[in-house]
């Protein structure tokens, strides 16, 4: 067992974990959303307004910290803030759903068409985030992370070219591919540092090459170079976020020199423990469909459990989670770990 | 009369499981070079050559179903069992669905004015307020490529959405995509709606979804599930023939 360390804040146990120095307790964290239609409805902050007025984007945000007790908290719920900037079509959806791009009506073609608005940090979706974190900065800045988040090159990819027609294009003209990627990378840094000096502590980097789609040779030979410069141009600790099955891609994505890399379910931790080698932190992976949205808090527990015990060093549930997911089953995570590390010790 | 294409040779070493080997080895076997070398074409994802193989071999006298069969159909077998077990994803599987629309587009025409029987016809649809459609799309073209009639209904497809297009076009087949967790539900809301229209024992339906499991499509109570699209294609043709036996029963 480790010395024991004394009591930590939420934000220098986050901070301290991602750096891979000693912690009083694994962090519970947020990468990606953990707003419920529960939360959005105990302070007023509904789907799709939540998502578009920064306002009331932090009063539900913070209910990460003040109702669950994570401790971070992350203002970005979905992954359209930037496509809506950059004038996708966008479908709003209502509370009880995500906003979605809709990606069968793509607004570009090709790398020449990657134009960044002038006025893109001011426009109402990417506003309502910097001004959500300055606010969550002001408030709970001294006590718990802020998790800002700026969507990789793939991903904007996605959206503005349509998912078939980019996957096509990686095949039929990989060099327009890459010039595409680096054009969009562009956006990544101007939204990862707007962010920044709103007052993230850290981003997430969500940029979807998964296992589902694309093979890991794809992410080597398409991203590794490029998630290298963003780590570089993000002066902050960055959490890249992949879904779906990563294993095969782990031993490339620990040279990205990222802090953490947040992973699926679909990924055994024992696995992916072994995969990245220590050469990167790992952040997840509870299940969401069925163990956080079907199942209770026994199970919850369970998986937290196993992925502490594989090694993980900061827990979170896989992906946004469902948003009827029941409040209960939140909060049995830092209840799991804070047990787990009471019976066995910190890490 | 073995594999005499190289190219294809090597690519049905890629198939591994016996069954498969035999079902897949005795389709290709006899069939001519040309067909073998459509299905290679198809593979790897040459649509141009598709094109051009499958005008030679219309030219030349072969039947509409027989490129089907000997070639397209073939390639796309082997793509499916590449696909299945990870050795390509989907990239190399919309090339070779690019390839397989190229050769199609020459011989459906004559299929259907022909009034062959397809292996059966599928409606696919992502469930209400749900806009992704890459995994319908995959499991599309693997039971097109399977010799299925599919009508693609697209996305955001509300439970009416789906019972218009079973009533127009006489499917016996449903199938329901959805990505998003809050969207899932809408799989049983749709089953719902079909039992509420007295119309559930007209059709069987399977669906599937990065986050779906078959836990999730028997609470919802689907008759299958398929992990993916090679799967989706396997479940349909067990439905089919699950239909068929009652229908004859």
């Amino acid at each position: 067992m480790s010395p024991v360390i004394e009591k930590m804040k939420p934000r220098d146990r986050v901070l301290a974990a991602l750096a891979g120095k000693p912690v009083d307790r694994p962090p519970v964290c947020t990468p990606t959303n953990v707003a419920t239609v529960e939360l959005m409805d105990l302070v007023e902050a509904p789907f799709p307004d939540a998502n578009r007025n920064g306002e009331m984007n932090a009063r539900l945000a913070a209910t990460a910290y003040t109702e669950l007790g994570f401790d971070t908290i992350a203002p970005y719920f979905s992954i359209i803030q930037e496509s809506s900037a950059l004038g996708c079509d966008m479908q709003w959806e209502q509370k009880d759903n995500w906003p979605t791009v809709r990606m069968s009506n793509p607004i570009w073609r090709g790398s020449s068409d990657v134009k960044i608005p002038s006025n893109f940090l001011e426009h109402q979706d990417t506003r309502a985030i910097t001004d959500s974190i300055s606010i969550l900065k002001r408030e709970y800045g001294d006590q718990v992370a802020i998790i800002g988040k700026t969507m990789g090159p793939w991903t904007l990819a996605y959206h503005v070219f349509g998912v078939e027609p980019f996957l096509l294009g990686t095949v039929d003209d990989p060099d327009e591919t890459m010039k595409a990627l680096h054009a969009l990378k562009e956006i990544t840094i101007l939204y990862g540092l707007a962010q920044i000096d709103a007052g993230a502590d850290v981003l997430t980097l969500p940029d979807h090459a998964t296992g589902d789609l694309v093979s890991g040779e794809y992410y080597k030979r398409f991203l590794l170079e490029m998630h290298q410069e963003l780590e570089e141009a993000l002066p902050v600790p960055i959490m890249l976020h992949i879904c779906g099955a990563t294993v095969d891609r782990m031993p490339y994505i620990a040279q990205t020199g990222m802090a953490a890399f947040h992973f699926d379910s679909k990924n055994d931790p024992v696995e992916a423990v072994a995969a990245v080698d220590g050469k990167i932190r790992l952040v997840g992976n509870i299940n969401n469909p069925t163990t956080l949205y079907a199942r209770g808090p026994k199970e919850v527990r369970a998986e937290v459990y196993a992925a502490l015990d594989a090694g993980v060093q900061l827990i979170a549930p896989e992906c946004a989670i469902p948003l009827k997911t029941k409040l209960e089953n939140l909060i049995e995570i830092p209840a799991a770990i804070e047990d787990w590390v009471a019976e066995r010790g910190v890490m | 009369m073995p594999i005499t294409h190289e190219g294809l040779a090597k690519e049905f070493k890629w198939v591994t499981r016996p069954g498969e080997q035999k079902h897949i080895g005795e389709a290709i076997d006899p069939t001519d070079p040309i067909m073998q070398e459509m299905a290679y074409e198809l593979i790897v994802g040459n649509n141009v050559d598709v094109d051009r193989l499958t005008r030679e071999a219309l030219d030349s006298g072969y039947s509409a179903n027989q490129i089907l069969d000997d070639g397209l159909l073939n390639g796309m077998a082997i793509v499916g069992v590449k696909f299945r077990d990870n050795l390509i994803f989907v990239p190399e599987v919309l090339v070779a669905a690019r390839a397989m629309k190229a050769g199609m587009a020459h011989i459906e025409p004559i299929l259907s004015a022909s009034g062959a029987k397809p292996a059966g016809t599928v409606i696919m649809g992502t469930v209400k307020g749900d806009l992704h459609d890459i995994g319908k799309n995959l499991c599309i073209m693997m039971l097109r490529g399977a010799g299925f009639i599919v009508h693609d209904i697209g996305v955001d497809s509300s439970p009416e959405d789906f019972i218009a297009a079973v009533e127009e076009h006489g499917a016996q087949i449903v199938g329901m995509s959805a990505l998003l967790t809050t969207t899932m539900p809408n799989m049983g809301r749709t089953i719902a709606t079909f039992e509420d229209m007295g119309l559930r024992d007209e059709v069987r339906i399977m669906v599937g979804g990065a986050p779906v499991t078959q836990d999730f499509a028997d609470e919802m109570g689907a008759d299958a599930y398929g992990d993916n699209a090679v799967e989706a294609v396997d479940r349909a043709k067990e439905l089919v023939a699950l239909l068929a036996e009652l229908r004859s029963s």
